[in-house]
């Protein structure tokens, strides 16, 4: 894919006088596996927050494939196809497994607003979501609430619901946040065959995950990215080091 | 001329009772986030306690006890009802509260009856203040107007100038900071939804005179007080006293001038149809300012919901 | 929805027919509706079943609302109010215009008015969730309803607009004049409404609202713009509340002020709440123990409404999933094969309860009477007993009973508490 997925043009961020998100030029080519990684307070969420739409910049502005999205709501970038996940788990508690994952399908297969469809009828929806729970290896889990389920199992629910209505980006937001070692190596795995060929943003603070995973990353402190490359370079950047033992110096006081 | 002054006074009074209501409500809001539909019912209950006290001891004594009780009751409501309910989510709170309001004006009926109580205002404030060309200001509203003032400055002075006070203003703009600083927020909370509660009882007490005492007036009261503070902006006192006055003004100065909707049609060159019988429309030509005065909050309400959410001070949306 | 009901529906989903199980609740439901007034003889039955029916499509609509889509109405009766309005303006077109409208099709008329208003209305309103909604439905039900005393061309000031059913054109040999027809009428949209309003909640907008009410963020992150999920849920709830109206219309024949007013809204909401919000058929348990209790209870005692608002801020809280919530709960044993357990407790603490509920309600209606009866008339009966109110022990024995009872409940509460976590301990095999 030629053309950059996501493009961050100057991104500014402001709540009151706090400048949260400092100048920001970031490009994400299409089918890249982006991480931003950065210390706590850094600005990982305000900067997801800005690319889905949750909230406006200040200034400078956020461009999905070409059209600016600055000003769109979170439902119209969603529809351009870039989905996202939740850094609180959010499923829906109340619902079995299987409708979770149906309900992140409706749109994009064309029933809308509809009132003249049931949802039990549609061979195709409820074909095209069986396939997906198969993805995430929930099939067995398909009729339980889906409150009940174990953390990982809801991360991993959460996932399919992100990528069911296949969107090209997607964005995870510490997806492995809370796992054990082996849920972690889960997870990542998941992540790496749900995301084949589209483009993936993932904020996270497990090392080994981001260089696991990441063709690229960029390092994200006090509101600006200090360096955006290749894991390799990356870990090898004194900047990048310094950042994080800087921090690390300063949470001390 | 002399009327306007007058209404001026009258809507002061008002203003300023809807204020003792509001400012309570707007405590309990800020801090604990629970609208508390049954605020006006403790109102209530302060004329009712009021009265019963009057039966035996006079007005006096009532002023004190009667917003103390209702405060207590408050209190032991949040503790052992309003906490419980809390953990289920706003919905099912608000709920609470308003089936609490039900539940109170049916007690109030059970152990009152449904007819209006004798409470009456103390014999030695029953005279005129003065008048104005005419038309007499009783005492007693100079007294009302002098307790609310009073508890408005009481108010200010704990809020500013004491710790307690320090912690609720955070509150009212940052609950959950407040939390994590290690404050006992539970006994805070009920000593917030108690003071709150008396202070509708308080408002009871020296309204109930005046407005009556009977089952149905926490209902007259009540929706009033929920587009004030509305208007004014949730988690706002300064507001809450601003939509208090503005409402208070705006209710007396429609119930005392009797514009009607025909002379204003006249006046910017609509002719009246001479047959209105059966003109659809007839009811718009025999609009009187006074008939519009009840809905003109409601109507403020809704476009201040719609243009500025936030209410006109308010500092947070819910 | 739970999730069984999802297994089953995907099943159906995927051969393509109507499974015994799924329409069978319905078939029922047609029996039941269609068989009631040869068990309830008499006017007064058939009057109290009418009130029902109009009550439970009102309970219905409104739980599009609230437990469908989160949100919380304090306004609601003036959809229904307006949709009655409208009905009985057409009941006297017919009678004085010639207006050819039949009857039956009347609440539907009245339904397409509550649906012109929910939509104006909701123009604005569900812009926003939560208290703000809330707020703005109070005060535009309050606005309308006060608008109800000066709007006298439709609303008909204090005395509201009356009408005549049998007015107009006979339908297939009715004429609508006589209770049980009326009854069948009712009985008939109340099914077609009923079953409109569950396969609503079917469909994609009907499933997106419970995402949406679960959950907004990520409900927007499906695709679906909560503002106008909401706005659909409130048409359609509007559209319901509208038939509602107009059987009320038919069955009444005269609409009020107090169609419209806060009163009306609460109780609808009380309603709702009492039977249970996260069930379809919560409003309708609801609705039928609130009309039962306003009737039937109303003749026995003057502070029936004092049990009605005890009963509702118990249910909320120490059930805030209803009635409907307390059978449900009952499903997990059921399917474990456990529910046996239950028995004892219950049956050891059935009579105390019913002594603790009885003696309670004899020292509220002792003290009562004394209070407010009569001056000289000391003399009460309760549970066909007569006795002085006045009197020491009759309050004395109520209180002893009332304290007793309750004491010897708070004994059996453990093993009552120990049954329940046996009952609901182990695994429903999938």
């Amino acid at each position: 894919m030629s053309g950059a997925a996501i493009e961050l043009k100057a991104l500014r961020k402001n709540f009151g006088l706090a400048q949260i998100i400092r100048g920001v030029d970031l490009a994400i080519a299409g089918g890249e596996r982006h991480a931003i990684i950065g210390p706590n307070g850094a600005g990982k969420s305000t900067l997801f927050n800005l690319i889905t739409g949750k909230y406006h910049p200040t200034s400078g502005s956020v461009h999905l494939n070409g059209t600016d999205v600055s000003r769109l709501k979170p439902h119209e970038i969603n529809r351009m196809g870039l989905s996202r996940s939740f850094q609180i788990t959010n499923i829906f508690p109340k619902m079995s497994v299987f409708e979770n994952i149906r309900c992140g399908l409706l749109y994009t297969m064309g029933y809308k607003y509809s009132f003249w469809h049931l949802v039990d009828r549609q061979p195709k929806l409820t074909e095209r979501a069986e396939e997906i729970l198969e993805q995430i290896n929930l099939s067995d889990r398909r009729n339980l609430l889906a409150g009940v389920l174990t953390y990982a199992e809801q991360r991993a629910l959460e996932i399919g619901i992100t990528i069911a209505g296949g969107a090209d980006i997607v964005m995870l937001d510490e997806p492995t946040a809370g796992m054990s070692a082996s849920e972690t190596d889960y997870i990542v795995d998941l992540i790496r065959q749900v995301t084949d060929g589209k483009t993936l943003v993932i904020v996270e603070h497990d090392m080994g995950v981001v260089f696991n995973l990441a063709d690229r990353i960029s390092v994200l402190v006090y509101g600006e990215i200090i360096e955006s490359d290749t894991p390799e370079n990356v870990r090898a950047s004194q900047k990048v080091q310094e950042a994080y033992l800087g921090a690390a110096e300063e949470a001390d006081h | 001329m002399s009327l306007l002054a007058v209404n001026l006074l009258d809507g002061l009074v008002t203003g300023l009772l809807l204020f003792m209501l509001c400012s309570g409500l707007t405590l309990i809001f800020s801090m604990m986030g629970v609208l508390n539909f049954a605020h006006a019912s403790f109102y209530m209950l302060g004329a009712y306690f009021a009265y019963q006290i009057s039966t035996y001891v006079g007005f006096w004594p009532g002023l004190i006890i009667a917003p103390l009780a209702v405060g207590l009751a408050g209190a032991a409501i949040e503790r052992y009802g309003l906490r419980r309910v809390h953990q289920y989510g706003h919905v099912p709170e608000l709920i609470f509260t308003f089936g609490l309001a039900l539940l109170i004006e049916e007690l109030v009926q059970f152990f009152w009856g449904k007819s209006h109580m004798a409470y009456y205002e103390p014999e030695i404030l029953n005279f005129t203040a003065f008048s104005i060309a005419g038309n007499s200001f009783p005492a007693y509203k100079v007294f009302m107007i002098f307790v609310a003032i009073g508890i408005f400055l009481v108010l200010l002075y704990i809020l500013t100038r004491t710790r307690i006070g320090l912690i609720i203003q955070a509150a009212l703009s940052y609950p959950n900071t407040v939390q994590n600083l290690g404050h006992n927020v539970p006994l805070v909370f009920m000593g917030v939804f108690g003071v709150g509660t008396a202070m509708a009882g308080l408002a009871g007490v020296i309204a109930g005179p005046v407005l009556g005492t009977f089952p149905g007036m926490a209902v007259l009261l009540g929706s009033i007080v929920f587009v004030t503070i509305v208007i004014g902006g949730l988690g706002s006192l300064w507001g809450a006293l601003i939509a208090s006055l503005l409402i208070g003004w705006m209710q007396t100065f429609a119930a005392s001038y009797n514009v009607t909707m025909t002379d204003i049609l006249l006046a910017i060159g609509i002719d009246k149809p001479v047959d209105l019988s059966d003109n659809p429309l007839r009811d718009l030509w025999t609009l009187t300012l006074p008939q519009i005065g009840p809905i003109l909050p409601y109507l403020l309400m809704v476009l201040v919901l719609v243009i500025r959410p936030r209410g006109l001070l308010g500092k947070r949306e819910t | 929805m739970s999730a069984l009901g999802d297994a089953e529906a995907a099943r159906r989903g995927k051969t393509g027919g109507l499974s015994l199980s799924a329409a069978a609740p319905w078939l029922i439901a047609i029996v039941l509706l269609a068989g009631l007034p040869f068990v309830f003889t008499g006017g007064a039955a058939l009057t109290v079943m009418n009130q029902m029916a109009i009550t439970i499509i009102f309970a219905l609509a409104y739980n599009m609302l609230l437990g469908q889509g989160g949100m919380l109405s304090f306004g609601h009766a003036v959809y229904m109010g307006l949709g009655g309005f409208f009905c009985v303006h057409l009941m006297n077109m017919v009678e004085y215009d010639g207006l050819l409208l039949p009857l039956p099709l009347l609440p539907l008329f009245g339904g397409l008015f509550g649906l012109l208003f929910a939509f104006i209305i909701g123009s604005f309103s569900t812009r926003r969730a939560g208290t703000v909604f809330a707020m703005i439905s109070l005060g535009v039900g309050e606005l309308i309803a006060s608008l109800s005393i000066i709007v006298v061309a439709f609303f008909g000031g204090e005395e509201g607009v009356s009408g005549d059913r049998t007015m107009g054109p006979v339908v297939a040999g009715f004429d609508f004049a006589s209770q049980k027809e009326v009854y069948y009428l009712t009985a008939a949209w109340l099914f077609v409404s009923a079953l409109a309003m569950f396969l609503y909640s079917r469909t994609p907008v009907g499933r997106i609202a419970n995402a949406v009410r679960d959950n907004e963020e990520r409900a927007e992150f499906l695709g679906y713009s909560q503002r106008y999920v909401r706005w659909i849920s409130f048409c359609a709830s509007g559209f319901f509340a509208g038939i509602a109206g107009g059987l009320f219309a038919i069955n009444f024949e005269i609409l009020t002020e107090e169609n419209l007013n806060l009163a009306t809204s609460g109780s609808i909401l009380l309603i709702t709440f009492l039977g249970g919000v996260g069930f379809f058929l919560g409003p309708v348990i609801g609705a039928v123990v609130f009309t039962l209790l306003q009737t039937v209870l109303s003749l026995y005692t003057e502070i029936w409404a004092l049990y009605v608002g005890l009963l509702f801020v118990l249910t909320v809280m120490f059930f805030p999933s209803g009635l409907a919530g307390v059978f449900a709960i009952h499903v997990r044993p059921w399917q474990l094969g456990k529910i046996g357990l239950l028995a004892s407790p219950y049956l050891k603490m059935f009579v105390p309860a019913l002594l603790f509920v009885f003696s309670a309600a004899a020292v509220l209606e002792i003290l009562f009477h004394a209070r407010h009866a009569a001056i000289g008339e000391e003399q009460m009966s309760l549970f066909g007993l007569t006795f002085n109110s006045h009197g020491v022990w009759p309050l004395t024995i109520a209180i002893i009973i009332c304290v007793a009872s309750y004491l010897i409940l708070k004994r059996l509460a453990p093993s009552l508490k120990e049954a329940w976590d046996e009952a609901n301990h182990g695994e429903v095999g999938r």
